[in-house]
């Protein structure tokens, strides 16, 4: 719980340059992971800070209707959920546990028109879990540690 | 008491300044990192089997992706052992 700032410059800066500039370029992290330096971890990192400048200068309570408690802990779970899942799903096509190449992603080439291997594919699943789980995991800490106990007198 | 952590920086710092000396050059393909015979077999898989320009990232999440799982699963343990200590004042004042 943090205190919303009653500065017009803070609001503007952060609302209008800040914060989308950070998700933006976190995104760009996690898409170019491939051919750059980056991947999942920098991602969430990175868009996990936008957030949490969001809730520092608006205050918890406005940016909290956007990215509530709820939701970032389902995304977390979801994020681990989708690596374990890509994990998985090879195994029930004849492969081992996180072997890219069963996976059935093959035909998305068809639709991109463009020539990737499944197992950069697989790559790329899985640093979209790491991403959705490291955000929300940090968003999460950065909730809780900064609760406001109430007081029971 | 500063003075004493200040020699005692002081300290480390001439000890990394001399080993520093030592290291290899970057991209240095005589370096003991690169001399592994895992390098240059990850260096021709990545161009073959995954097609992708970083090396780095086959390697995280392609060859060690037990590694990386592992990692993932520490940040969510993590959350979640935030969430079980810090959850008690949550919303106490509805009581």
């Amino acid at each position: 719980m943090t205190e919303r700032h009653d500065s017009i410059i803070l609001h503007f800066v952060s609302r209008v340059f800040m914060v989308p500039f950070i998700l933006v370029f976190g995104i760009y992290v996690l898409i170019h992971g491939e051919a750059s330096p980056g991947g999942g971890f920098q991602a969430g990192a990175i868009v996990a800070s936008g957030i949490v400048l969001g809730r520092l200068t608006l205050g918890s309570d406005h940016s909290e209707n956007r990215f509530p408690i709820s939701l970032l802990i389902w995304l977390s779970s979801l994020g681990v959920g989708i690596y374990v899942v890509a994990g998985v799903i090879p195994m029930l096509f004849g492969g081992n546990y996180l072997d890219y190449n069963e996976l059935p992603v093959l035909w998305f080439n068809n639709v991109a028109e463009h020539a990737r291997t499944a197992r950069a594919m697989g790559i790329f699943i899985v640093e979209i879990g790491v991403f959705i789980a490291v955000l929300s995991t940090l968003v999460i800490l950065y909730d809780y540690l900064t609760l406001r106990v109430q007081d029971d007198d | 008491m500063k003075w004493v952590t200040l020699a005692f920086l002081m300290a480390l710092v001439g000890l990394f300044a001399y080993v520093s000396a030592d290291l290899p050059d970057r991209a240095d393909s005589s370096a003991p990192a690169n001399e592994s015979h895992l390098t240059s077999e990850f260096i021709e898989r990545t161009e073959e089997q995954i097609e992708i320009p970083n090396i780095v990232s086959a390697i995280l999440a392609d060859f060690r992706s037990y590694d990386t799982l592992g990692e993932t699963f520490v940040i969510f343990t993590a959350g979640l052992a935030v969430l079980l200590v810090f959850q008690r004042g949550y919303g106490r004042n509805d009581d």
